[in-house]
């Protein structure tokens, strides 16, 4: 039985709506042929019996004058007549028998059969009897009818009908009705399978573009396209409606439709408004009609999802190389380590700066990649960080093979629904952002101590005047061979001194306007080096001008610029001592908007830790009696109340040192002064000259 | 000999300067404040002047001016411990015939004045 089932089952539909059908259709044949078979055969038979009945009650009367009148003949020529003229052939025999029993006529060719006499005898008051007679050789309904003269019974008359006969007819009637059951059964075949098929064949249809799906062409259309669209039934014009012009998909199918009638919901929910819309009354089909429709709108849908994952696919590669370009890109170092603090991911940045590659760095820890002492550090600092949730910014100093190196730190925990799971650290080299805070302090500082030196000047200057004023009063009241006008010429001397002091500090500090009248740099950079040129030979010191005669006359104090020349070519000198080569460069910046003078020399140098700190007043390196430490900070105030800059560098960079075959001998590092003055205005330009080296810190 | 007014708002100054040039055989007043100068100025003819620049309440140049304004002929010799430019030409352009700075020698103080009176 399941083995049936499970073949039924295998079926294809088409196969499935036939045997149904021909198997309702043979039941019902089959069963209406039955009880119409039935029906027919009882009909017939019970005609064929009134016939029989009709047919000897006829007999009796015809035969009752003959009987009465003993005409043999005539019975004879009755019964012969009665069988003969049978047109249907169903009359087997008729005879007529006289009150006693005995045959008068009949109808047997080979002699009368006297076992037939008393087989149905009939009373006299019944109109006739009928029996059903089994002969051996035939089957028979054998009708015997009185032949009654008033009340007296004058015979008897037989006749039998056969009963093959009846049954061929209702065989026939048989026959004719399995005809009509199986013509029947054929046409409703046909009219199934056809209808089958066109089931079939859309719910085919149907399949292949499930098949179409699967294998990813969602350009598939099923329905059919209707044969008016929406806009045509409705005479609408609205171009901006989704559904206009839209000839895949019905209206229903579409969200935001302009139709007054349309509710404003998405499919399937607006479908409860439409039921009564003409378009949907005329557009809409049956059930396969809307199952192929809801999958034609189900592959759109799946085709603009699947679009829109693509796009948004897309999206989210195109992000992620652009976070990795722009995390690879900057210059800051950025990794991300878990709470184990193994690190999970670092940029290009970092793994420069560590010096290995991506593949090594990420999966260890610090150990593996900095010094013991230094991950012990950073692994207590993580943990710290780890466990209080708090972020840590910090500037740390790093010295290296490049020198010294400050970065900005900040180490974040990174956290996830109230749970930390990672470190993120980010450092910035902020090493040239310390160079410029440090070089800002250093103007500050430089400027207080301008301000403090010229207060404190100030202040002594005018008891100075007076100790300065009296002395050489007194020292007039008294003969010079006096001993009191020698003790007197000391004190003028020392306040002298002062006196010097007091001016160099006010110069210094002065940030005053001063006599700013067009001068030739190199001009006066020429007067100074010929005034020194003699005094500086006698130590066998040579002054070298390599001076551009580009430079165009800056607006300056051509006393007080001479004055820092003055200053920069003693301070060179006492720096050599003896023998050596003072070089003194002036020069054009990029840009031709500043012009810097650089003077070098060839002395034993000055230590780094100084080289900030000799513009600040009564700073020297020189023997107790020998300057008073002013001479750079008088220079320094000069070139700054000209809008300008000087800065030292030692030892002096190569493209400095003076190659002239005098210098070449043996000499020390060297420092070299570089001032920078602006060739227009009063200040200098933001942009850094690269004629000048950068400061190795 | 001359009538010379000394204003320097540090009485020492101006006692050295009297000191100095009483000994050339000048007449010298010295004042402190600006108000008995002016009257000092008013009430006497004065041949010269020396002021300061930094005074009590007034500036030196201020006072070229006013006593110029009481005495157009009167000479002046600016003295000062806080040079600037700007009070330099101001005081040139008020009729100061010098602009000196402090501490100054005797010697120059001397020289300064003998050639401003002699101008005059």
């Amino acid at each position: 039985m399941s083995a049936l089932f499970r073949y039924l089952h295998r079926r294809s539909f088409q196969s499935k709506i036939n045997l149904g059908l021909a198997l309702i259709i043979i039941c019902f044949g089959l069963l209406l042929g039955a009880i119409n078979y039935a029906v027919s055969s009882r009909a017939v038979l019970r005609e064929a019996l009134m016939r029989g009945e009709m047919l000897s009650m006829n007999l009796s009367a015809r035969s009752t004058e003959s009987i009465l009148s003993m005409n043999f003949l005539r019975l004879t020529n009755l019964v012969t007549e009665i069988v003969d003229r049978d047109d249907r052939n169903d009359l087997v025999y008729a005879f007529i028998l006289d009150r006693h029993g005995q045959v008068l006529a009949h109808t047997f060719r080979d002699g009368f059969p006297v076992a037939l006499l008393h087989v149905n005898p009939v009373e006299d008051h019944q109109p006739f009897g009928m029996r059903f007679l089994d002969t051996g050789r035939e089957r028979l309904y054998d009708f015997a009818a009185p032949v009654m003269v008033g009340s007296t019974r004058v015979g008897t008359v037989r006749l039998a009908l056969s009963h093959t006969t009846i049954k061929a007819a209702i065989d026939r009637l048989m026959w004719i009705n399995l005809a009509a059951t199986i013509g029947a059964t054929f046409l409703a075949l046909f009219v199934g399978s056809l209808f089958a098929r066109t089931v079939t064949r859309r719910i085919n249809a149907l399949r292949h573009s499930a098949e179409q799906v699967v294998k990813g062409n969602l350009d598939v259309q099923i329905s059919p396209a209707p044969d008016r669209n929406c806009w045509e039934i409705m005479n609408c014009t609205e171009q901006r409606c989704p559904a206009h012009e839209d000839r895949l998909r019905r209206c229903w199918y579409v969200a935001g439709t302009f139709c007054p009638d349309c509710s404003a919901g998405n499919f399937p929910d607006k479908l409860d408004d439409c039921r009564n819309c003409t378009v949907y009354c005329r557009n809409s089909g049956d059930e396969i009609q809307s199952l192929a429709e809801s999958f034609d709108f189900m592959a759109l849908t799946l085709k603009n999802h699947i679009e829109e994952l693509r796009r948004s696919e897309g999206n989210l590669a195109r992000q992620k190389q652009l976070l990795n370009t722009i995390l690879d890109v900057t210059p800051d170092m950025v990794t991300l380590q878990d709470v184990e603090l193994i690190y999970l991911a670092v940029n290009k940045a970092f793994c420069r700066h560590v010096g290995r590659e991506e593949s090594e760095i990420v999966g260890s820890t610090d150990f593996d990649i900095f010094s013991d002492e230094q991950a012990d550090r950073n692994y207590h600092e993580d943990m710290q960080i780890l466990l209080t949730r708090q972020p840590l910014s910090k500037e740390i100093m790093t010295r290296g093979s490049k020198g010294k190196k400050w970065h900005h730190v900040v180490k974040v925990p990174v956290e996830e629904n109230d749970r930390v799971i990672g470190l993120l650290t980010t450092a910035r080299d902020i090493t040239v952002v310390k160079q410029y805070q440090e070089k800002l302090i250093h103007s500050q500082k430089m400027e207080d101590l301008g301000r403090l030196a010229g207060g404190v000047a100030h202040e002594i200057n005018t008891p100075l005047s007076i100790i300065l004023g009296y002395s050489q009063l007194l020292l007039k009241d008294f003969p010079p061979d006096d001993p009191v006008a020698q003790d007197i010429e000391i004190i003028e001397k020392q306040a002298q001194v002062c006196r010097k002091i007091v001016a160099d500090l006010l110069s210094f500090s002065r940030t005053t306007e001063q006599a700013a009248l067009p001068m030739d740099i190199n001009a006066s950079l020429r007067e100074v080096a010929d005034l020194v040129e003699h005094i500086f030979r006698q130590n066998r010191i040579v002054i070298n001008l390599h001076l551009d005669d580009r430079i165009p006359p800056v607006s300056g104090d051509k006393e007080r610029l001479k004055q820092v020349w003055m200053n920069l070519f003693n301070n060179a000198a006492d720096a050599i001592g003896m023998d050596g080569c003072i070089s003194v460069t002036s020069k054009l910046c990029a840009h031709r908007r500043r012009l810097v003078v650089a003077v070098a020399d060839t002395g034993g140098g000055v230590d780094e830790n100084d080289l900030d700190k000799i513009f600040e007043p009564f700073f020297t390196t020189k023997p107790v009696d020998k300057g008073t430490g002013l001479g750079l900070s008088v220079t320094f105030g000069i070139i700054k109340d000209h809008g300008g800059r000087i800065s030292a560098i030692s030892p002096v960079p190569s493209e400095y040192m003076d190659v002239s075959p005098a210098c070449t001998g043996e000499s020390g590092p060297g420092t070299v002064f570089f001032v920078e003055l602006p060739l227009e205005g009063n200040e200098l330009p933001p942009d850094e000259c690269i004629e000048i080296p950068k400061k190795e810190t | 000999m001359a009538n010379i007014l000394v204003l320097d708002d540090v009485l020492d100054v101006g006692m050295m300067l009297r000191r100095i040039l009483t000994r050339k055989g000048h007449q010298v007043h010295v004042f402190s404040d600006e108000e008995p100068a002016f009257d000092h100025a008013r009430k006497n003819p004065v041949d010269m002047a020396i002021l300061d620049i930094k005074l009590k309440k007034m500036s030196g140049v201020e006072v070229l001016d006013e006593l110029k304004k009481i005495n157009p002929k009167i000479r002046v010799m600016m003295l000062t411990g806080y040079p600037t430019l700007e009070t330099a030409r101001e005081a040139l352009q008020l009729g100061a015939d010098e602009y000196c700075v402090k501490p100054i020698d005797i010697d120059e103080l001397e020289e300064k004045t003998s050639e401003i009176l002699a101008k005059g």
